[in-house]
């Protein structure tokens, strides 16, 4: 990871394809790999997987979500 | 915010696009869930979904064992407007396994 200076967007085209973990204001979490997202952080994964404590679904394919979830309120 | 045109990388919001006419599984805010053919959804995810369940999950506590029982209650809804600000997820339904 490089420590100059850069905008939003370029940080967001390099982290597209990596493994990520997007943690939901509700508590839960989703591992998968980052599809795309876009400028209001709604978020495409694939091979996702929901973490409530333990694991309770697994979602295969695309999951998408919604931007405004991912900070408590 | 920006717009992308179609002939740079998708958003979220074009993949959403090729489930038109598919069965999706929508996860709400409030513990509820739908499962439905999505019929058109906008910027915000407002949805028209037809030939809907919704799942409302309520975790009730006993008070003498603090045991967690885990209640679903389910309805079906032929044609529903979705608000876009109460959904948390979409995707393809669930498999099981």
């Amino acid at each position: 990871m490089s420590l100059r200076k850069q905008t939003p967007s370029d940080f967001l085209k390099q982290i597209i394809g990596r493994p990520v973990v997007v943690k939901l204001n509700s508590g839960v979490d989703y591992r998968g790999v980052l599809a795309c997202l876009d400028g209001y952080m709604n978020i495409a994964l694939e091979q996702t997987e929901e973490y409530v404590n333990g694991q309770l679904k697994n979602k295969y394919g695309d999951a998408f979500i919604r931007g405004n979830n991912g900070r408590p309120r | 915010m920006d717009q992308q045109t179609t002939n740079t990388v998708e958003e979220p919001l074009d993949l959403i696009r090729l489930s038109l006419d598919e069965r999706i599984y929508v996860k709400m805010r409030n513990d509820r869930e739908l499962r439905g053919r999505l019929h058109a959804y906008d910027q915000h995810l407002n949805m028209i979904l037809g030939d809907v369940e919704e799942t409302v999950t309520t975790i009730e506590i006993d008070e003498e064992t603090y045991e967690e029982i885990y209640k679903s209650t389910k309805r079906n809804i032929p044609m529903l407007f979705v608000r876009g600000d109460g959904v948390v997820l979409v995707a393809p339904p669930l498999r099981v396994g």
